[in-house]
């Protein structure tokens, strides 16, 4: 008698309904197991198989791209030099020896113009943004933006960022308040990168913190930017109810030396926030603004620990030499380790003032002050 | 005698059953949980971001904790890597914890060192420190070396450097680690992105480098190992990372931070009391302390872990010192869980209270001796003919097939987020690992878990032991 599928099929059923619930329990995982582990074999596959044809595709495309870009834009010499880049009729006849009717041959030509824009600036850059445009690629960018997903829409900002796209007001400060982080991040940027009316406005709007990587991107923006109208930073440091505004704010102070924005800064001093607190100190420090010294040295008693010791550092960075006493009695009469090594420190700041008062420390002190002294006194040691 | 088999029987039926079920249904979870936190962290990463970090002047500052006991051998390759780390601002501290070799004297001749007169102060107790030098030679100006007496524990030598380190951020790790170029920068992306929360540690995928290629302290050709133990350990480490780490980072239970590898909120540290060097899992044992501080004073906080691999470190390819590696973790975990009993199931402390450590007790310390005794009961259920085979064999099946599906599933994880391997027969020489892991690998873990609380319960002496390195194949040199 010949056993046929059907009767395994059978017979593995029967199994099934007359056993323990455990039994059935097994036989489901067994089942999902199997069918997980061979569609991970197939996934993986799939995957190296792509990347592989990608790799292809790259070792065969980018040469081709960065012939065609170095000879047909970056050193053509029949670009006419008294028209404007962005107004030049680029030839892209060379350009149709290129799959850009496929996506991913498009959006390796635009990496690798984002790639030369980045390396090149003036004529050649400008250059590269009219290619781009007049090969309508920005469609592609302009596409993801409107794409449902988050990761897109990023991708997308950051495309027009880099290639200088002017994007409306309308279409990304909506963006800019995303509850996504990271489109919100990437929209705010985009923004101050790219709006031509009030780069800074979403300042006003916004609630949520700025959290340090957002700021460390935004820094980098608003610094490089050059053809940006930097506005006076106190508006948002005296009106600003966001800390993280505020805080930001105060370090594109010192970035600009804006000193315009000093008495703004002066009057966070009063703030109930002690972090908010020490980052105005740290920032008048850095500013070196003498005039605060009185009122810094007045406030040391009433302040926790790390505004103290923002106050020492800044009165080491204002180096006007005029509170050494002070320093040099907290120096040696202080009970905290840190209080003490930032005294020393702010001691040895004020070297050309506190002369006399450094030797006469070396010349007295003993045990872990003098260690502390040395150390603040020795080039060696940084921090 | 018949009762007392009804009665195993029954329990093993229902009581391990169902335990053996909810492991299964962790592991899946922890599955799904760890693919979006992989997801997530791809869509939030671009190459440019790390750039920016590293030309800002906003970047935190990181001390990076090196600690070394008579790595003479390699010590000066070792520095030279981590001198070479991408990162803005950062400070090298080696301790050279009481070295009998020549490594004090090739540090000082080879990066032009002096002794300094340093303002060390000691918030963390540790073996008194000896000596701290200097570079002369500005290029170095951010290697700082603390000669000590020997603490005869890792967890000693890392304290004095934390009493040393002058950031709020310290990275510890192996002196014979090497370490991605990225990683100070990667490992500080969490912290300054967090909102709301203290990221008191954050750790990333560890890698065995027996077989990849180095060239000067970098990672050149990443290879699986050639040999067998170091690659059940490497299936082991993405398994542990990649899956199950990812997965605990999602919901904010990550158990633990390798010593190989993490970076830690300095003052948290500090104020949980440091490294406990009494403890054989110091690690595990000091992010317990630093959770249930942060517990303690309501500090709302959170322990990250990233999936892209920033440090190789070389497996033990000898049975004997896997074996003292093993049996030393399990005695950690050991001690752990009796030295921080109070913190089981209590709720004010949290997920640390209600999910890792119920966890860890029950999943991770009692597995080997339910395992272990589940073969003795089965061999005499066995001899006295009370198995149902094809149930029993179809059990095991079960138990089998999933075990490959999880590490299967763990190393598709990391194919499709970072293809780190070149050619298809690296990938499949893993692959085949999860077949075998269960009949060989995994009831060797079994027995050095079980030495290592059979040490723990006895309060046995045992030395840390020596880690007898090989040391890493270089790069070959083209002409």
């Amino acid at each position: 008698m010949e056993t046929t599928l059907s009767d395994i099929l059978q017979d593995i059923r029967s199994i099934y309904y007359y056993a323990p619930l455990a039994i059935k329990v097994a036989i489901i995982f067994i089942i999902v197991a199997v069918s997980a582990t061979v569609l991970a074999y197939l996934v993986m596959l799939r995957s190296r198989y792509r990347n592989y044809r990608q790799q292809r595709r790259m070792a065969r495309m980018l040469p081709k791209i960065d012939e065609l870009l170095m000879n047909e834009i970056i050193a053509n010499p029949n670009i006419p030099h008294d028209v404007a880049p962005s107004k030049v009729a680029l030839d892209l006849e060379p350009f149709d020896e290129l799959p850009l009717h496929k996506r991913w041959g498009r959006e390796m030509l635009t990496e690798r113009i984002i790639h030369y824009r980045n390396n090149v600036s003036g004529t050649a850059g400008d250059l590269l943004r009219n290619l781009y445009l007049q090969l309508d690629l920005d469609k592609d960018a302009m596409r993801k933006l409107k794409s449902r997903h988050w990761n897109k829409k990023v991708e997308a900002l950051n495309e027009f960022t880099l290639m200088d796209m002017p994007i409306a007001d309308v279409t990304i400060l909506p963006l800019a308040n995303s509850r996504n982080r990271e489109l919100r991040a990437a929209a705010r940027q985009a923004y101050i990168k790219l709006s031509k009316n009030e780069p800074f406005k979403f300042f006003d709007s916004v609630t949520d913190p700025l959290l340090p990587w957002d700021q460390v991107e935004l820094y980098r923006i608003i610094t490089t930017t050059t053809d940006i109208a930097i506005p006076n930073f106190a508006r948002w440091i005296t009106y600003s109810s966001n800390k993280s505004v505020v805080s930001f704010c105060m370090k594109l102070v010192v970035h600009y030396n804006q000193l315009a924005a000093v008495p703004a800064i002066i009057k966070l001093l009063e703030n109930r926030d002690h972090t908010l607190r020490a980052e105005a100190i740290e920032a008048l420090g850095r500013l070196k603004i003498a005039e605060v010294e009185d009122r810094l040295v007045h406030l040391y008693t009433s302040q926790p620990l790390f505004c103290q010791i923002a106050i020492l550092k800044a009165l080491g960075r204002i180096r006007s030499g005029r509170h050494i006493d002070f320093l040099r009695n907290e120096f040696l009469h202080s009970t905290d380790f840190d209080l003490r090594k930032a005294a020393a420190r702010a001691i040895v700041k004020n070297e050309i003032m506190a002369r006399e008062v450094i030797d006469e420390l070396l010349a007295t002190t003993t045990g872990e002050n003098l260690l502390i002294l040395k150390h603040c006194m020795n080039p060696l040691i940084k921090y | 005698m018949n009762s007392v088999q009804e009665i195993l029987s029954a329990f093993y039926d229902s009581a391990i059953f169902v335990y053996g079920l909810t492991l299964i249904v962790v592991y899946g979870v922890l599955a799904v949980l760890s693919i979006i936190a992989i997801r997530r962290y791809l869509n939030a990463t671009r190459p440019s971001q790390l750039e920016n970090l590293m030309s800002s002047p906003l970047a935190p500052g990181i001390s990076i904790l090196a600690p070394a006991y008579n790595e003479g051998l390699t010590i000066i390759a070792n520095v030279r890597s981590l001198l070479t780390l991408n990162y803005p601002k950062y400070e090298i501290v080696l301790i050279n914890d009481g070295s009998t070799d020549d490594s004090l004297e090739q540090l000082i001749n080879e990066f032009d060192m002096v002794a300094v007169d340093f303002a060390y102060h000691e918030k963390i107790r540790s073996k008194p420190v000896r000596a701290i030098y200097k570079s002369r030679n500005q290029a170095y100006s951010n290697l700082l070396v603390i000669d000590k007496v020997n603490g005869k524990s890792k967890a000693d030598a890392v304290n004095a450097g934390i009493n040393a380190a002058a950031f709020d951020y310290f990275v510890c790790t192996d002196v014979d680690c090497v370490l991605h170029k990225d990683t100070l920068l990667e490992l500080i992306k969490p912290v300054m992105q967090e909102g709301g929360k203290r990221v008191i540690a954050i750790g990333a995928t560890l890698r065995i480098a027996n077989s990849s290629e180095f060239d000067e302290g970098v990672m050149t050709r990443m290879r699986p190992p050639r040999a067998l133990l170091p690659r059940f350990q490497e299936v082991e480490y993405i398994r542990s990372f990649v899956l199950g780490k990812m997965g605990w980072s999602a919901i904010n239970c990550v158990p633990n931070v390798s010593g190989g590898l993490g970076l830690f909120d300095r003052e948290i540290v500090i104020k949980s009391g440091g490294y406990d060097h009494k403890s054989f899992g110091e690690d595990m044992e000091l992010l317990t302390r630093m959770c249930g501080f942060c517990e303690d004073n309501k500090i709302p906080y959170s322990v990250r872990y990233i999936p892209k691999t920033l440090c190789w470190t070389e497996g033990p390819s000898s049975l004997k010192v896997f074996g003292r590696q093993r049996t030393r973790w399990a005695r950690g975990l050991a001690q752990l869980m009796y030295a921080h009993k109070s913190i089981f199931l209590r709720p004010r402390y949290g997920r640390l209270g209600l999910v890792v450590f119920p966890y860890n007790f029950f999943f991770e310390l009692l597995a080997p001796v339910i395992e272990a005794s589940g073969i003795i009961i089965y061999l005499w259920l066995g001899l006295t003919g009370n198995v149902n085979w094809p149930y029993a064999i179809l059990l095991l099946i079960f138990v089998y097939t999933y075990a490959i599906m999880i590490s299967t599933l763990s190393i598709l994880w990391d194919q499709l987020s970072f293809h780190y391997y070149k050619s298809v027969k690296e990938v499949l020489s893993l692959l085949i690992m999860p077949f075998l892991e269960f009949l060989l690998y995994h009831p060797l873990i079994t027995f050095y878990s079980l030495k290592g609380y059979l040490f723990f319960l006895t309060n046995r002496r045992s030395s840390w032991g020596n880690m007898q390195r090989q040391g890493f194949r270089k790069a070959k040199t083209t002409t």
